[in-house]
């Protein structure tokens, strides 16, 4: 299975949980989290994210 | 082919430095009341957090302007705000005399660049193939001293020793040059009270991963050290003096933090046989159960930033050049985020992150091997000493000290095997 994880710190980005403390709502793609978005726990911007076998 | 270098002991080899780390961590069997205590009157207050629990002064940071912050909001207004409260200086006096160049002691740019290339090889799809080829097999060893017995204590036969273990099975180390190993890593922690066993042991950690390092560069193999030795990150190594600087941290960051939160996983377990009895009914709650456990006592209470800037923090003016004393340990039991927060439960229900592994980008690039290690630890316990429980004959565990939090032992009673 692959998922959008943050190459600072491997912080997975869950669609079904999303980063509702964020502001972003259960069930959002990761096509739709706004590029100004930052991981929830390291503060890495979403550019900094890769597709990776989890 | 590798040739194993040799690790000098110190030159004094009476030298304990164990005890000495001991002492300097203190006894404090519960520092949660004056927390507590502290965080309800403001979360920013002046001074040390060491200060609350000893009267030993402190020769490194002591005459620094100081303040605490407290409180979750608090705490994590500065670990997310890297451009105003910094590391470089705040670490430079201490952890920095002891591993040197780390990526602990680094801000942005540099620090983002290193830590790329770093966590590259902690990422959680590359430690958890660990679990079963280095973990296992090391949890397994040990627990043959044992197990036979229906008895241990926890602590001076297993978790003192695991994590470790793990780390000299990763750089490949001969196991017959582990204990002093473990002795030089924890002397060098020793420079930042002004001992001269400090520098000796960091430079002598030193020169034993230099030349590791020259050889694994030579002659990779599929052990941790040819991997960082080798790993990029866009195009870019690791130089040579911050690989052995973080060569040196790793034993401390990676082995004497695991072996206290799984210290303190096995003792809040044991002390609560309901939530125990849970966890053996239905493993499927360990990851709940670790995160539990590193909210409730995580293995670091408090840790250091730099002020760069006049600033605030929750409308409270700080001047530049003053050092946070940011409680990790009052994030973590804070009221407002964890009702109750004085009470080990794993039932915990739609709580905030726990900040035991701090956040921001300076977030414990291990965190996700420690968890591997505690899992395996923790279901290798369950599988293989039934019946476990705490031994009536015995002292109860007794966790102390007021920044390193750990129990000195841990006796059991179970069915041997």
């Amino acid at each position: 299975m692959k998922a959008w994880m943050c190459m600072n710190c491997g912080w997975v980005y869950d669609q079904a949980t999303g980063d509702p403390m964020s502001g972003i709502a259960p069930g959002t793609a990761w096509e739709d989290v706004p590029d100004d978005w930052k991981c929830p726990d390291c503060g890495a911007e979403k550019a900094d994210f890769d597709m990776e076998e989890i | 082919m590798t040739v194993m270098p040799k690790l000098e002991d110190l030159v004094d080899q009476s030298f304990d430095p164990f005890v000495v780390e001991k002492l300097s961590t203190g006894d404090c069997p519960d520092p949660y009341p004056r927390i507590h205590e502290l965080a309800a009157r403001s979360p920013v207050i002046e001074g040390s957090y060491r200060m609350q629990f000893t009267d030993v002064p402190d020769a490194q940071m002591g005459h620094l302007p100081q303040v605490m912050v407290l409180g979750y909001d608090a705490v994590l207004h500065v670990l997310t705000n890297p451009e105003i409260f910094r590391n470089k200086e705040a670490f430079a006096p201490n952890l920095g005399k002891s591993f040197g160049n780390t990526v602990t002691v680094m801000d942005a740019p540099e620090h983002t660049r290193f830590r790329k290339i770093f966590q590259k090889a902690f990422l959680p799809q590359v430690v958890a193939k660990w679990g079963e080829s280095v973990v296992d097999p090391v949890v397994s060893r040990l627990m043959e001293n044992f197990i036979h017995r229906g008895e241990a204590d926890l602590i001076e036969e297993f978790t003192h020793h695991y994590p470790f273990q793990v780390i000299y099975a990763q750089v490949e180390l001969d196991p017959a040059q582990g204990p002093t190993f473990h002795k030089l890593a924890i002397a060098q922690l020793l420079s930042s009270i002004g001992l001269p066993q400090g520098p000796e042991a960091s430079g002598k950690l030193g020169a034993f991963f230099t030349e590791l390092l020259r050889q694994k560069r030579a002659n990779p193999g599929p052990d941790l050290i040819s991997h960082l030795a080798n790993v990029e990150a866009d195009g870019e190594k690791l130089p040579d003096d911050v690989l052995v600087s973080f060569l040196r941290q790793l034993m401390n960051a990676g082995g004497d933090t695991t072996y206290r939160g799984t210290s303190v996983l096995l003792t809040a377990l044991l002390t609560h046989p309901d939530q125990l009895a849970a966890v053996i009914a239905d493993r499927s709650l360990i990851p709940a159960a670790i995160e539990e456990a590193l909210r409730w006592e995580g293995p670091v209470s408090s840790t250091f930033r730099y002020c760069s800037v006049d600033t605030e923090i929750m409308g409270h003016p700080i001047k530049a050049g003053t050092y946070i004393n940011t409680v990790l340990a009052s994030a973590n039991r804070d009221p407002e985020k964890f009702p109750e927060p004085d009470k080990f439960d794993i039932f915990r229900k739609n709580t905030v992150r726990n900040l035991a592994f701090a956040s921001g980008p300076h977030l414990c690039i291990g965190q996700h091997l420690a968890r591997v290690e505690m899992t395996r630890a923790l279901n290798a316990i369950l599988d293989r000493m039934p019946n476990l429980r705490l031994d009536p004959d015995k002292p109860a565990p007794a966790i102390i000290g007021h920044l390193l939090r750990v129990p000195e032992h841990l006796w059991v009673k179970f069915d041997a095997s």
